[in-house]
């Protein structure tokens, strides 16, 4: 056990440089995670939230800039190179995005696909092995028949499935911190309540840290302990989750608070920013 | 009770659809399956249901934009899917469908102007007051700036787009709008926003909607009654705080149960503390 929190962000930028000029689309963030936490990045389109979890996982595209500190473990990230920050992605960090179809390939199985990631991460494993370690990550996330369904291909998968496989291939990584962003958005909602309760599973179990990027605060009170909510580049507030939902301080986590529709209630009239309606 | 504005009955409609493998015999989806419902005038009519639930197949049905299997829909007292001609081109203009993405169903290459004047063009009606009058009234009613009338949507945010769309379906004063998951694609501020524009134009004209949405949030804040899909059937309908209060068929249980929602005894304290703040502004005033 270390001194060191899982993930310590130290103000992170980043930014782009075009014809029209330079733009920050993160600007001086700062968060720390502790092991095992559940830290929720809230915010809009554009907020920079996915711009925020990318920059993390050193997948910037090219032409962005990024300054600033994020150290896991006590490592910092920014200065690896690209083979070790490839050593850290898969082995220690792991992702799960929004659309899990253009996420897996589609000429391959699943369990292929699973196998294959696990391999790349860990040395001298043969393909048995490997295919044992996809079957049991499946059968973690409850895909039943998990033996027969390795074998199949992931457009015979529905959407919440091929979640549960994206699932799979992370947690046979065994990672210390999995960032998902928006991994319900795309999926019914029964479906993202059980995947909400499979990623909740999943850190009982392993006590790996979470990162959940979302724009939506009904699915990220339900999950986060600490939030962080971002606008545009900026982090506006940030707390634990009894303390932002509770007794939030920016105007514009109250005005967000505000517009979120209530299942158990009709609102007189949804509070919004602008005064255009009225 | 007077009599509905527009009356479904056992609406069913099947596609086609492929068997498996190269020899695989064509199978029949019955995507709507023995539907009814009624949308009475200036109300919400609100279609809830999952994906693959039938409930945009429905409303394509409803807006005539695909044919029925079987099944009668009658429009204030007429049968929709005889109408041709005339009678048909009148359907169109009591009827319009506001839908999800306003960028994929607004013309890129169109101007504000010719995208909400463009019904009342195809119907060969004439555009009361001018094209230019005309479309800055629209656009003041659904709180665009009625000076940007000249501009294309891509110089539009999404919810000032799916305002256009909503001009565009007002222009030619509708008694039914058909709005199939129009603020789903929203950042939840904006959507406050439309949902707030939505229930106000409601208010001042009188017409009907029928709101399509997998949002049950969002449908409790617009609709007056609901009705619930799964798998192409009606499972349960009534008054919306009668259905969100006391669901009786088990599938509108789960759905509601699996709704994520902040909780209670949080939103309580910040709703405590919100009107502290506001005193203590007020006496600090």
């Amino acid at each position: 056990m270390t001194g060191h929190p899982l993930l310590r962000v130290r103000d992170l930028t980043v930014g782009f440089t075009t014809a029209a000029g330079h733009t920050d689309v993160v600007k001086h963030l700062a968060f720390d995670l502790p092991r095992g936490g559940a830290l929720g990045i809230v915010g809009e389109s554009g907020s920079g939230k996915s711009m925020t979890s990318i920059a993390i996982m050193g997948l910037l595209p090219k032409g962005a800039k990024r300054t600033g500190s994020i150290e896991l473990d006590g490592r910092e990230l920014t200065t690896l190179r690209e083979r070790e920050m490839q050593a850290i992605r898969g082995d220690r960090i792991a992702m799960v995005f929004q659309d899990p179809l253009s996420s897996l390939n589609p000429y391959y199985t699943v369990g292929t696909q699973i196998a294959e990631a696990y391999r790349s991460h860990r040395t001298g494993v043969t393909r048995r092995e490997a295919r044992n370690v996809a079957i049991e990550a499946m059968e973690r996330v409850h895909i039943r028949d998990a033996a027969r369904r390795v074998d199949h291909y992931p457009h015979q998968f529905s959407g919440g499935m091929r979640q549960r496989v994206m699932i799979a291939m992370t947690l046979s990584m065994e990672p210390d911190l999995i960032i998902a962003d928006e991994p319900t958005t795309a999926l019914d909602v029964t479906v993202q309540a059980q995947i909400l309760d499979l990623l909740a599973e999943i850190r009982r179990d392993t006590g790996a840290g979470l990162i959940l990027i979302t724009h939506d605060l009904a699915v990220v009170s339900e999950v986060a302990d600490q939030i962080v909510v971002m606008r545009e580049g900026d982090l506006v507030e940030q707390g634990t989750a009894e303390r932002v939902f509770c007794d939030p301080q920016a105007d514009y986590t109250r005005m967000l608070l505000d517009a979120v529709p209530r299942i158990d209630d009709e609102i007189g009239l949804l509070r919004t920013t602008s005064e255009e309606d009225r | 009770m007077s009599e509905p504005l527009l009356r479904a009955s056992n609406l069913v409609k099947e596609f086609a659809i492929r068997g498996n493998g190269l020899l695989g015999r064509t199978a029949t989806l019955r995507a709507v399956d023995d539907v009814s419902l009624e949308v009475r005038t200036g109300e919400t009519l609100a279609l809830v249901g999952e994906s693959g639930s039938g409930k945009s197949t429905t409303a394509r049905l409803i807006a005539r934009l695909i044919d029925t299997t079987a099944g009668t829909i009658e429009f204030a007292g007429r049968e929709v899917h005889a109408l041709t001609g005339k009678d048909l081109h009148a359907y169109r203009g009591e009827v319009q469908v506001v839908f999800q993405d306003p960028y994929s169903s607004l013309n890129p290459k169109h101007t504000v102007e010719r995208i909400v004047t463009a019904p009342l063009v195809y119907q060969k009606r004439p555009v009361p007051g001018g094209a230019r009058v005309f479309t800055k009234a629209l656009m003041e009613r659904v709180g665009l700036n009625p000076d940007h009338s000249a501009r294309f949507p891509a110089q539009f945010s999404g919810g000032q787009a799916q305002r256009i769309g909503i001009a565009r379906a007002l222009a030619v004063s509708p008694r039914l709008i058909i709005a199939d998951e129009a603020v789903s694609a929203l950042d939840v501020s904006v959507q406050a926003q439309v949902i707030n524009l939505l229930r106000r134009l409601q208010d001042e004209e009188g017409f009907s909607y029928l709101f399509i949405a997998h949002d049950l949030a969002v449908v409790r804040q617009i609709a007056t009654r609901v009705a619930v899909m799964n798998e192409g059937r009606i499972v349960e309908s009534g008054e919306r705080d009668r259905v969100f209060e006391d669901p009786q068929d088990p599938y509108t249980r789960k759905l509601l149960a699996a709704v994520p929602r902040i909780r209670p005894e949080w939103d309580a304290a910040r709703r405590r503390n919100e009107a502290a703040r506001r005193e203590r502004q007020e006496a600090e005033a």
